[in-house]
């Protein structure tokens, strides 16, 4: 068994009490044992069984071990939301008087998480341009914890180059954390490129068209953690381990944010169709990017996959299979993009990606709304830009739609 | 000769590895377990090489999540 799609449809098979063909939903939270000695041998972690669904969940781990087998990673864990994965992450590296060296084209949220809910704790974020070397290696210093990228940002759509940045941070004894929602395994094998641990929220391709909110954290199992202070006396015992085990054991476990059993059998489903619709997403975006760059009411087109973006070379030879189904195109102003998507009757007005529904965004008004425009602008975000997540609808009907918007401006 | 297993006092023939310890134990999901011995990490590829002694400490610990099986 080789390919991702197989991977992704049969997992590792194992026997389930009735022969069903599709692992049952434990939607339970507690688990007995058969005696004394049992249960403390499952606590002390001396016996590999579930006790309580916060903590560990058949359901759950079926889907864990699924992204497992789909990405060569050493461990995976399933939390809540993408948000909660990269909180947990860095909840376990970093500390008050560490900080992180992050994208300066960060997503908003993670923005948010990095300057109001970290930075009063201690946790500080320098941002640089991870398209410069040496922006990269002066900001990482001996308190740095981590580097943190994003595959695709969002949406300025850069592409940045990964195994590069691995090199650097790992020179430097600095474990790269990526977010690569927008591209998951089947675009995008992270530990082939150095990545040591990878943060996805499953809520957008993975789930299988919005059908839950969730979020993966894997270790690809790379990073020596006896080089991070914290993790130091855990990697003595559990050497590659480290992380899992400070996670599972403390981090993830204290926090709360697991994923419920039902949403990581709904995340389950969808992983089984996650290269069809992707490929399907992909091919769309690009039909989609190349129409609008040549209409005469479009002034500018982004998407990595056109020859005319900066990230075009890196973007076709890093994600062979597609570079993405996020895109983003310019009018005349902020008043133009309200009338487009007013007009729209098949793309919905939305703040999501990677749907199996195309949806549009205007960031600028919404999820950047909290920012000042020089902000704003700092972060590539223009009045006058609208996203576009490219579903799997038949692209001439996404065509005829965005006909009708463009009339209307 | 005489060893702890997760903290249990057992006597075992002599010599054995910590390949071997893990067969003859039965030990549960044997590609996923973490080894300590004397409380520190022993690297996969030297379970067949790393031969037990008396008194030895051995403990087989899981880390759950994508790991545990």
């Amino acid at each position: 068994m080789s390919g991702f799609s197989t991977k992704a449809i049969h997992g590792s098979v194992r026997p389930e009490p009735h022969g069903t063909l599709r692992p049952p939903l434990y939607d339970n939270v507690a688990f007995e044992f058969a005696d004394s000695r049992e249960i403390q041998l499952a606590f002390e972690g001396r016996k590999p069984a579930h006790a309580y669904s916060r903590i560990s969940n058949p359901t759950v781990d079926e889907f864990e071990q699924r992204i497992r087998l789909l990405s060569d990673a050493l461990g995976v864990i399933a939390v809540s939301s993408g948000m909660a994965a990269i909180s947990n992450v860095l909840l376990a590296l970093g500390g008050t008087g560490t900080n992180i060296v992050a994208t300066r084209s960060v997503f908003g949220n993670t923005y948010s998480l990095f300057e109001h809910t970290f930075k009063p704790w201690g946790l500080n974020t320098t941002y640089v341009d991870m398209s410069d070397n040496a922006a990269i290696a002066a900001a990482i210093n001996e308190q740095t914890r981590a580097v943190f990228i994003e595959i695709i940002t969002n949406p300025q759509l850069q592409v940045v180059d990964i195994a590069e940045i691995a090199h650097l941070a790992h020179e430097r004894n600095v474990p790269l954390v990526l977010d690569g929602t927008l591209t998951t395994p089947y675009l995008f094998r992270s530990k082939d490129y150095g990545v040591d641990i990878e943060v996805i929220s499953s809520t957008k391709y993975i789930s299988g068209g919005a059908t839950s909110v969730g979020g993966l954290i894997l270790d690809n199992g790379i990073f020596d953690w006896k080089k991070n202070p914290k993790l130091g006396a855990l990697a003595k015992k559990f050497g590659p381990g480290a992380l899992m085990t400070m996670l599972r054991r403390e981090v993830y476990r204290n926090v709360g944010a697991c994923l419920s059993p039902h949403n990581a059998f709904l995340q389950t489903l969808g992983l089984e169709t996650l290269s069809l619709r992707v490929d399907k997403s992909c091919a769309n975006t690009q039909a989609l990017a190349e129409w609008l760059q040549k209409h005469p009411k479009v002034v500018a087109v982004n998407y990595p996959g056109l020859d005319s973006s900066p990230s075009y070379s890196l973007a076709k030879r890093q994600f062979p299979r597609g570079v993405g189904g996020i895109l983003t195109f310019e009018l005349e102003n902020r008043d133009q993009c309200f009338a487009f998507q007013n007009a729209l009757k098949l793309v919905r007005r939305a703040t999501n990606v990677n749907d199996n529904k195309t949806l549009t965004l205007h960031p600028a008004s919404t999820i950047f709304c909290e920012y000042s425009s020089d902000e704003k602008a700092a972060m590539g975000v223009s009045d006058s830009m609208l996203r576009i997540s490219v579903g799997i609808e038949d692209i001439e009907d996404i065509i005829e739609d965005f006909e009708r918007g463009t009339a209307a401006i | 000769m005489n060893i702890k297993i997760n903290g249990e006092n057992e006597t075992i023939t002599s010599p054995t590895t910590v390949a071997q310890l893990l067969t003859l134990k039965n030990v549960e999901m044997p590609d996923m377990v973490s080894v300590q011995l004397g409380g520190e990490f022993v690297e996969r590829q030297l379970f067949s090489s790393t031969t037990l002694k008396e008194g030895d400490e051995v403990d087989f610990l899981y880390f759950m999540g994508g790991g545990s099986r």
